[in-house]
């Protein structure tokens, strides 16, 4: 699981049957890599939130036949930029 | 299974029902990568740990339907973290 940031919303109206009409949200990593996921929970643009990935993404969405490797599992109560990036950041 | 040392406990007050009430923990990994696992044994900050992914870590943090990619099956009782590369700066 990871820790990943709420972009945006993303609306696909032409889309496989697999994904239902789970909702999906644009999220970024703490090193600004863009993913896409399903949101289980609710979560707004902002939150930070828990990732799960994998197959156990597919449970995480309430329905294991969900054709989705990435699933926001939770959204976290304290968190920040700073704790984010944490002290290992050294772009130069 | 990776090598893991814990960061901080995870408070997630939204979150879906299959993680019921267990316990989130941010690790780090000794290379600085960071993620976030299940704790079903209970582990203090600064603990060394191991754990596995995949599908056993469904099964590590109760049963196979349990929606988890990293849980903790163990603590180590003595790791120096800097015993095998010397070099955490």
């Amino acid at each position: 699981m990871n820790i990943m940031r709420v972009v945006r919303d993303l609306v696909t109206t032409h889309r496989v049957s697999g994904l239902g009409a789970k909702r999906l949200r644009v999220l970024e990593d703490a090193k600004g890599n863009i993913e896409v996921a399903v949101d289980a929970v609710g979560a707004r643009a902002g939150d930070f939130v828990i990732t799960i990935a994998y197959s156990s993404a597919r449970i995480a969405t309430g329905d294991p036949r969900i054709t989705t490797d990435l699933t926001i599992g939770g959204i976290i109560d304290d968190w920040d930029e700073t704790r984010w990036h944490g002290p290992a950041r050294a772009e130069t | 299974m990776k090598i893991f040392q814990v960061e901080n406990r995870l408070v997630a007050t939204a979150r879906i029902t299959q993680l019921e009430n267990n316990r989130l923990l941010v690790v780090r990994e000794k290379g600085g990568s960071r993620a976030v696992a299940v704790d079903p044994i209970g582990c203090k900050e600064g603990d060394w740990v191991i754990a596995v992914g995949s599908s056993a870590a469904k099964d590590a943090a109760g049963h196979s339907k349990y929606p988890s990619d990293l849980t903790i099956v163990g603590i180590i009782d003595y790791w120096d973290g800097d015993e095998t590369t010397g070099a955490v700066t």
